[in-house]
């Protein structure tokens, strides 16, 4: 018979799970006093294709709690979202989720 | 302004009608926004002390100071671009209010759905120029200011391009 083999070493991988590695930024829109919540919520449904309820249920985030992420994804396409926003006047920036 | 300045037509596009003094404050509006982006020339050498206006219009896209690298270099990659969208948005306005008929003292044109889109652009530009020279806050009631007081017309021209943009979010969704 053959000699047992040695237990195998499980290593965990290096991975801190509470981030998704494919969606590691994430896009926050932040409050302004010039804005119009109407505005928000137009610009949310034409840039990511949002739902009129999701749309103005983040143009609320935004104005109640003062942020609220609006897209994810890697560095560029979070740029990308980024440089919209700014485009169509919004306070945007991306951050590490 | 009770009635409505921005109508849909049949040809998917939208007719606006503006009073004569509206008008003239937009192609002023726009004028002083033609200005203030030329003086924001990318590569300026030293850069331009920052002015609250241009810092809002093109905010930086990472808080993260040591993010400071992706910074610079995303601002090289796309703070041309959006410069020259703001300039295309205005020139759309501008030649549109330019090209306006005035009938019984009121001016009226006809824009395409895309041109509707750079009016939005340039009336949100010119509340974000203004109201962030003004500093409103959230809680300002500026309605019912009398715009022939020196003191308070800018808060009554700033009140009444949210009227407009009002207006015109209301007739691009009911469309879309």
């Amino acid at each position: 018979m053959t000699a047992p083999l040695e237990t195998p070493t499980i290593v965990e991988p290096d991975i801190d799970e509470t981030v998704d590695v494919a969606r590691p930024w994430v896009v926050v829109v932040w409050n302004d006093p010039v804005n119009l919540m109407s505005y928000v919520v137009y610009v949310f449904q034409k840039l990511f294709g949002y739902s009129k309820e999701k749309a103005t249920k983040l143009m609320l985030d935004v104005h109640h709690k003062g942020k609220a992420a609006v897209s994810s994804g890697n560095r560029e396409q979070a740029e990308t979202d980024v440089s919209r926003l700014h485009a169509h006047g919004l306070w945007a920036t991306m951050e590490r989720d | 302004m009770a009635r409505t300045p921005f109508r849909r037509n049949r040809a998917a596009g939208f007719d606006v009608v503006l009073e004569a003094g509206e008008a003239a404050v937009l192609t002023r509006l726009c004028e002083e926004l033609t200005t203030l982006l030329a003086d924001d020339e990318p590569g300026d050498e030293p850069a331009p002390a920052a002015d609250p206006v241009l810092e809002r219009l093109f905010p930086r896209a990472y808080l993260d100071p040591t993010e400071e690298e992706a910074e610079s270099e995303w601002q090289r990659l796309v703070h041309g671009d959006l410069v020259d969208g703001r300039r295309r948005a205005l020139a759309t306005v501008e030649g549109t209010l330019a090209g306006a008929q005035l009938r019984r003292g009121r001016y009226e044109l006809t824009l395409s759905g895309e041109q509707a889109q750079a009016w939005l652009a340039v009336l949100n530009d010119a509340r974000l120029a203004l109201g962030t020279r003004l500093e409103v806050t959230e809680d300002m009631d500026l309605s019912g200011l009398d715009p022939d007081d020196p003191d308070t017309a800018p808060f009554a021209v700033y009140w009444w391009l949210g009227v407009l943009e009002e207006a015109l979010i209301d007739v691009l969704s009911r469309s879309s």
